[in-house]
Formats: structure tokens, C-alpha cells, sequence
């Protein structure tokens, strides 16, 4: 009886001290978050509001995940500031991933104006442009209401996604872009570089820095109980779902392989064989079946042989979770990994992380000479959405609209967002990046709680991509861009799964996509192709 | 008297004019037109629906949508039959067991699949679990082709076939005892009696059951939306599926409404021909 009751005493205190443990780490991080939020908040430039526009409110179109979520999060986080700000406020209606595209297209092709503002994806903008859906916010930058914020501090491949040509269409907010995450610790590991020369040959490269080093390190721990936890582990983790965001993968994964230096001086020159990825920029035609892709598409399927196969079924945070979870030895993917790696919450990898560049491949294919050259290739790429406002045409709030997004475009505001992993912003702009680049420190990440070795190799492997990369892999901005994005989905989940050859897969893939072409006008798309590529006929 | 009477019919013959009629013709026009970013931009004729042949995408998408109401109906109400048979008898707690069934029916489909998803999720679904835990290979429920068919039609079945359940049970609670008395003199085999008396009997309900579920499957959309997105490529995409990428996410909402008037020409073949078998039957 006194046995029993000592038990539930015990129970009971141990019971209150872990929630009592468990609720001030979180209000601890809450403090934190507010305390240096307050301080962005008070740093940041707040231009002149309007008093006109007390009492008002507009709405906010954004990709759905909650109100801790990634994106969405912080029109949430910031609402109250911005309330205070201007006596104005906000609705956030949002939309999940898969149904932002009709949710907002037809809010815009109806002219409805619904939505003031629009926090998207980059594909939208051919169709954005070519209907004239959303505003040129040039005039905004001289309005002595609005915030500033630092245009020219955007790296500029990410710069150039919120623009159109030389006029501004987007506010700076998510800078998008694959590089190459891996367990530095495991790595590291002697006795695992021993065993790696051993197997294959040569030392382990750390970082791998081609897409076969990948698959080399990533086939090598495959299989091997590398986390020490009495269970096999995997190589690589990837979200490969149809609708999950997998064609993503498949984009900076095959650009090295696909987009070739210009010869001469200049090897960035845009001709009709090099520094193209998309379509043949004078007749139109698909490359998506040219020779590069496909080997990029078999070394692809190669390498998913070195994960989990339910990682066919995974959509992105499935993915990034497998790593975060140490169940992986490496993943390519956003910015966001690098940041939730540190919150205890999603990862138990913190002090672990390592990160590199996005891989090149050893060797590309010359589609002028129609052969494969064996030199390295390093293709820099800007993947993924870049999540950032726009203001709708149709809107009756534009300016109020325009100085909220100015306002969280500021650089306080935005590094803020930047160094808080939870809000899905990612780093792109000098105050993200480290001396002798940018004009940020480290100290920085740490004071949120980074790991300060993670977020040296964290930032420099953007540094490095998006500032030292010799090429980069350009955009899809064309109208009806997601709609070729969600054929290329297919046909890639297709070949992955088995269902299809790869050859065939990115053949039938080429003939829809000139289907879409020519259902849109092949002559117009072909335009806005050109320009949107830089690409001058001769 | 009777003129004046007319009067409060006009209300429904509007209401069917302004949300039946009107639509079903303007999508008529939708689907003779050339749409482009959902603006009509000229007229097409019968392009739309000759499309749909050269389409291999369209005949991938219709055979799995086949393949889905075959299945999925036939298990639904063989499910629905049996267990109406279990519960058609008097047992202690048989309320609450009845009530427990058809909770799934009281689902909105989205959510369903929502919990298909939680379910099926290869690593840490329950499912997988059970199965790891018991030391039996794990499902790709997923990521496998034929699993993921298998898994959009379960997550179906399981939410459809209470409703083939309280039909049936009905039907069968509508049959009287003096038939049985009777059956129970002439034959002694319980499959005999369900065979010959039973089944005749209750086959209008199931038929009734079957069209309406054949009918429902057609059109079915969210489960394999939020289940498997479709995939792996479109090998769980259905027609509805299709349509609603094709019209509201392409835009191409002359070629959506072909296909949804095709779809429609299924339906209404599969009703009529119901309605003529369930007449015969009668007769």
C-alpha cells in the first residue's frame, strides 16, 4: 500500500517537473523570439503611415501552414506590430499548396480582388506579367510613406525573380535555392573515411562536391548503422511525391548536366546551346529530353536507390524530417533545413550539420558539338518559390498592401525572419550573408540559438553558390510555367516509380510540353521565353 | 384553383433553370469553345472531344477510374450485404454496434483521406507499425504503384460501406417473417433460404445500392487528391481528378468541360440502365 502510494507521488512529481522543465524552455524561446523581435521592430524603418489608413484592413493570399508554419507563419507573428504601426490590419486567408494556383488565378482572372496581396510562388509570374494581374511597385520606392528597404543587398539571381525586365513587381521576402546538407559528424568520422577508402578506393570527399561523389558517400552509408542506434540508416533523404515538390530536385540536381559554358570570354553568354536548360530559346523546341537530362534522371534514380523507397510517397517535409530525425546521411534541399536544424523540436542533429554548395556533375553534354565533355560543371540555382508579396491589379487597398509587404522587406525585419527557422524565410541578402560578402555575423544566428559551426557552413554554402558558382541555371518564367511544371511532376514520378523508362519518360514529357506550347502560342511564348532568359537572336 | 396552384411551382422550375440548366448549357458552350487562360478566345467545334481520344493521359485516367468503381463498388456492397446479414438478427448491444458502423459515413471525404494519410504514411503509420512490430513485411502503401490503387480503394470502401450497409439492413428489416416460416419448412440450408428467398427479395435494394454507389464512384475526387496526390505518376488520378487540373489549375476549361460531359454521358448510361433492370424487376 505504501509502496503504491510512494509510486504515484513520485509519478505525480516527476509528472510536474517535466512540464514545468518543458514550459519554460518554451517560454524561455518565446521570450527570446519577442525580445529580439521587439528590437527588429524598433531598428526597422517605418517610412510614414498613412492616417488615413487607421481602421482599414486588406487581405493576404499565402501558402497554408498555420500560424507557426513556414511562410504564413510570420504574417501571424506580425500582425499585432503592424496593427500598432498603423492602426490598419490584415486578413491572412491561406491556401494549401496544391490549390494556390486555381485559388488565385481565378481571384485574378475574374478581376474579384479578393486578395490585396499575394504571397507566392515565383512560377506564377509569366502568367502574373503577361495579364497584367499584379502592380509595378517602383512608385512605392520614392512614396515617403513607405518603409525602405535594401533592393540592391538581394544576391542577384534572386534580385532578379522579383522583377520583371528593369521594373519591380516583387517585396523582398524568401530567397530560394538548393544546396547539399550532410552530418558533418559522420563524415568527419576517421573511422568511416578509413572504411570508405577501403570500399571505394579514394578518400571520402567531405564535402562530395560532384553528383557522383553523392552517390558514392550516399550508397557507402546506406545500410550501415552509422547513427549508432541498433537499426540500418540510409544515404540520401528526397521528397519524390507527385504534388510534393520532387521536380525540384530533379531541376538542380540535372542543371550541371545540362547547361553548358559559353566558349570565349564570357562563359554566362546566353547562345542557343549554352546557358540554356528549359527550351531551344530559337525554335521553342523542349531540351527537357536532350541527353543531359536524361543521364541526370538515371543518376537521380540511381541515387534514390540509396534511401528509404518511401520516400517515393513523401512530400518535402517528410523529407527534410528524415534528415532532421538523423536517419539520413545527407539531403539537398532549402534553405529551411538549415534553419530547423536548429530548433530542438524538429531536429536532433544540432552541432551535426554540414553544408556544401549544390553539387556539380563530372561531366556535361555539349549540345552545340552534340558530345559529352569530361571537365566538372558548377550550376548555380535559385529552385523552389522565393515566396514573396506582389499586389494585385484588382485591389482597393494597394498602397496599405504595399506598405506592409515594404515594411517586412526591410532589412531588420527580413534578417529577423531569416534567423528564426520557423518562419520558412530563407537567406539571400548581404545582411543574411557572413564578411567578406556580406555584412552579417555569426553572432547573429547564435544569439537565436544556431549552432555557430552550423551556420558558418550553413550561410557560406549560399555564399559560395550564389557568389563564387561560374553558372547559373535560369528560371522558368513563361506563362502556363506551373502547368509545364505539373506535366514534368508526372512524367518524373513515373520514371522514378518504375513505370516508364526515363528515356521515355522525359520524351513524352518534351511532346506534352509542346502541346502546351502550341495551345498557348508557340510565337508568344517564345517571346517572353527569349526575354525572360536574356537570350538576343542573331 | 389549380392554375393559381401553378404559381408555387415556379420558385423550383427557377431554381432548376438558374443551377441546372443554365450551367449544364453554358458548359455546353465551354466545351465547343478555344479557352486560353480561362478567357474563350474562339470557337472549337468538336476539338474538345477529339481530344480527349489522342489523349493518352484521358484513357489512363479513365481506366483507373474503371478499374476504381469496379472495384470499389463490388467490395463496398459484398461487404455491405454481409455484414447487414450479421446485424439483421437480434443481439445484445446491436444498436451500438450498428451506430459504431456507420461512423465513417458521417465523414467529410477530405477528412477521410486525411486519415488515409496518417494511416498509410510508410513510416510511422500505424498500419506499418502493427506490421514491422509483428515482424510481417511493410506496405509501400504509397509510393508503389499497385499499393497506392489498393490503398485510395480501401480508404473508399471503408468510408462507403456502412452506407450499403444501412440500405441493405433496411431492406432486409422490410421483410416479413412469415416468408422465412414458410422458407423454413421447405429447405434447412441457411444458404438455400438466402439464395432463394432472401436475396430476390432484397435485390431492387441492392441494385438501388449498387447504381447509386457506381454512380458516387465516378465522381469520386478528394480521397485520391489528398491521399496519394494521384500518384505515383496518375496511376490513382481519377477522371473528376483530371477534369479539375485540366479546368481550374490548366485553365483549360474547354477541354475540362468536354471531359465532364463525357463523364456526365457515363452516369446517365449507367442510371438508365439501372432504372430499366430495376423496372424489369418489378414488373
Amino acid at each position: 500500500m505504501f509502496r503504491n502510494r510512494l509510486v504515484l507521488i513520485i509519478s505525480v512529481v516527476l509528472t510536474a517537473l517535466l512540464l514545468l522543465f518543458a514550459a519554460s524552455t518554451v517560454f524561455a524561446q518565446n521570450d527570446l523570439e519577442m525580445e529580439t523581435a521587439r528590437k527588429a521592430f524598433e531598428a526597422a524603418d517605418r517610412g510614414n503611415p498613412d492616417p488615413a489608413w487607421e481602421g482599414q484592413t486588406f487581405t493576404i493570399a499565402v501558402f497554408s501552414a498555420g500560424p507557426r508554419g513556414p511562410i504564413s507563419g510570420p504574417l501571424y507573428f506580425w500582425r499585432p506590430f503592424f496593427e500598432e504601426l498603423t492602426g490598419a490590419t490584415y486578413e491572412i486567408v491561406e491556401i494549401p499548396f496544391g490549390e494556390l494556383r486555381e485559388k488565385i488565378f481565378i481571384d485574378l482572372i475574374t478581376g474579384t480582388g479578393f486578395y490585396d496581396a499575394i504571397v507566392g510562388p515565383s512560377w506564377f509570374y509569366g502568367d502574373y506579367i503577361v495579364n497584367d494581374w499584379i502592380v509595378p511597385i517602383d512608385k512605392y520606392f520614392e512614396d515617403p510613406r513607405m518603409p525602405v528597404w535594401d533592393r540592391d543587398s538581394i544576391v542577384l539571381p534572386i534580385r532578379e525573380l522579383y522583377m520583371w525586365g528593369d521594373t519591380w513587381y516583387g517585396f523582398n521576402n524568401d530567397h530560394d535555392g538548393q544546396i547539399l546538407y550532410f552530418r558533418r559528424d559522420v563524415l568527419n568520422d576517421p573511422e568511416w573515411q578509413a572504411a570508405f577508402k577501403e570500399e571505394k578506393g579514394y578518400d571520402m570527399p567531405v564535402p562530395p562536391q560532384t553528383w557522383e561523389e553523392v552517390y558514392d558517400v550516399s550508397s557507402f552509408f546506406n545500410g550501415r548503422d552509422w547513427n549508432r542506434d541498433g537499426t540500418p540508416d540510409y544515404g540520401i533523404s528526397m521528397h519524390l511525391k507527385v504534388g510534393g515538390q520532387g521536380f525540384f530536385h530533379f531541376m538542380s540536381y540535372s542543371a550541371p548536366y545540362v547547361v553548358a559554358p559559353a566558349p570565349g570570354d564570357d562563359p554566362t553568354r546566353v547562345t542557343s546551346y549554352h546557358n540554356v536548360y528549359w527550351f531551344d530559346p530559337v525554335t521553342m523546341e523542349p531540351l527537357i529530353n536532350s541527353p543531359g537530362h536524361v543521364e541526370a534522371l538515371k543518376s537521380l534514380m540511381r541515387l534514390a536507390e540509396t534511401g528509404p523507397e518511401a520516400m517515393f510517397g513523401w512530400e518535402l517535409g517528410e523529407a527534410w524530417d528524415f534528415f532532421l530525425r538523423g536517419n539520413a546521411v545527407m539531403t539537398f534541399s532549402w534553405g529551411d533545413v538549415g534553419t530547423l536544424s536548429q530548433l530542438p523540436e524538429h531536429s536532433t542533429i544540432m552541432g551535426k550539420l554540414g553544408a556544401a554548395p549544390i553539387p556539380g556533375s563530372e561531366r556535361y553534354f555539349d549540345m552545340e558539338k552534340q558530345e559529352w565533355v569530361e571537365e566538372r560543371n558548377f550550376v548555380a540555382n535559385t529552385v523552389g518559390a522565393s515566396w514573396h508579396g506582389v499586389i494585385s491589379r484588382f485591389s482597393d487597398q494597394q498602397d496599405l498592401a504595399a506598405y506592409f509587404l515594404s515594411w517586412q522587406a526591410t532589412p531588420q525585419i527580413n534578417h529577423w525572419n531569416v534567423v528564426w527557422g520557423w518562419t520558412g524565410v530563407d537567406p539571400g541578402t548581404l545582411y543574411d550573408f557572413l564578411p567578406p560578402i556580406g555584412h552579417a555575423s555569426l553572432e547573429d544566428y547564435v544569439a537565436t540559438g544556431f549552432n555557430e559551426e552550423d551556420a558558418r557552413q550553413f550561410i557560406t554554402a549560399y555564399m559560395d553558390m550564389w557568389y563564387h558558382y561560374p553558372l547559373r541555371q535560369h528560371y522558368l518564367r513563361i506563362p502556363g510555367t506551373p502547368e509545364y511544371w505539373e506535366v514534368l511532376d508526372i512524367y518524373l514520378s513515373e520514371a522514378v516509380t518504375g513505370l516508364v523508362s526515363p528515356e521515355e519518360a522525359l520524351n513524352r514529357c518534351a511532346q506534352a510540353w509542346n502541346e502546351i506550347t502550341n495551345r498557348l502560342g508557340r510565337e508568344r511564348q517564345l517571346a517572353i521565353y527569349q526575354e525572360s532568359i536574356g537570350f538576343q537572336p542573331e | 384553383m389549380k392554375e393559381k396552384g401553378n404559381i408555387f411551382v415556379l420558385p423550383a422550375i427557377g431554381w432548376v433553370l438558374l443551377f441546372t440548366i443554365f450551367p449544364l448549357l453554358y458548359s455546353l458552350r465551354v466545351a465547343l469553345s478555344q479557352v486560353v487562360f480561362g478567357r474563350i478566345t474562339g470557337w472549337a467545334g468538336l476539338s474538345n472531344f477529339a481530344r480527349m481520344f489522342g489523349d493518352h493521359r484521358f484513357w489512363q485516367v479513365l481506366q483507373f477510374t474503371l478499374y476504381f468503381v469496379v472495384a470499389s463498388v463490388t467490395i463496398t456492397v459484398l461487404l455491405g450485404l454481409g455484414l447487414a446479414l450479421i446485424f439483421n438478427r437480434k443481439m445484445r448491444g446491436l444498436k451500438f454496434f450498428r451506430a459504431l458502423l456507420t461512423t465513417p459515413l458521417f465523414a467529410a471525404p477530405v477528412a477521410i483521406g486525411y486519415l488515409g494519410v496518417m494511416l498509410f504514411n510508410e513510416r510511422s503509420g500505424p498500419i506499418n507499425v502493427l506490421l514491422r512490430t509483428l515482424g510481417l513485411p511493410e506496405g509501400a502503401w504509397l509510393s508503389n504503384p499497385a499499393w497506392a490503387r489498393a490503398s485510395v480503394i480501401l480508404v473508399d470502401v471503408w468510408q462507403w460501406t456502412p452506407f450499403a450497409f444501412i440500405i441493405i439492413l433496411a431492406g432486409l428489416q422490410s421483410l416479413s417473417d412469415e416468408v422465412y416460416e414458410a422458407a423454413a419448412i421447405e429447405s434447412s440450408s441457411g444458404w438455400q433460404i438466402f439464395r432463394h428467398v432472401t436475396f430476390p427479395l432484397i435485390l431492387p435494394v441492392v441494385g438501388t445500392v449498387t447504381m447509386l454507389r457506381i454512380v458516387d464512384a465516378f465522381r469520386v475526387f478528394d480521397i485520391p487528391f489528398v491521399l496519394t496526390g494521384g500518384g505515383p505518376g496518375v496511376t490513382t488520378r481519377t477522371l473528376t481528378y483530371y477534369i479539375y487540373v485540366q479546368g481550374l489549375s490548366n485553365l483549360d476549361m474547354g477541354y475540362a468541360s468536354a471531359m465532364a460531359y463525357f463523364l456526365m454521358a457515363i452516369t446517365l448510361l449507367v442510371g438508365i440502365f439501372f432504372y430499366r433492370q430495376s423496372r424489369a424487376l418489378y414488373q
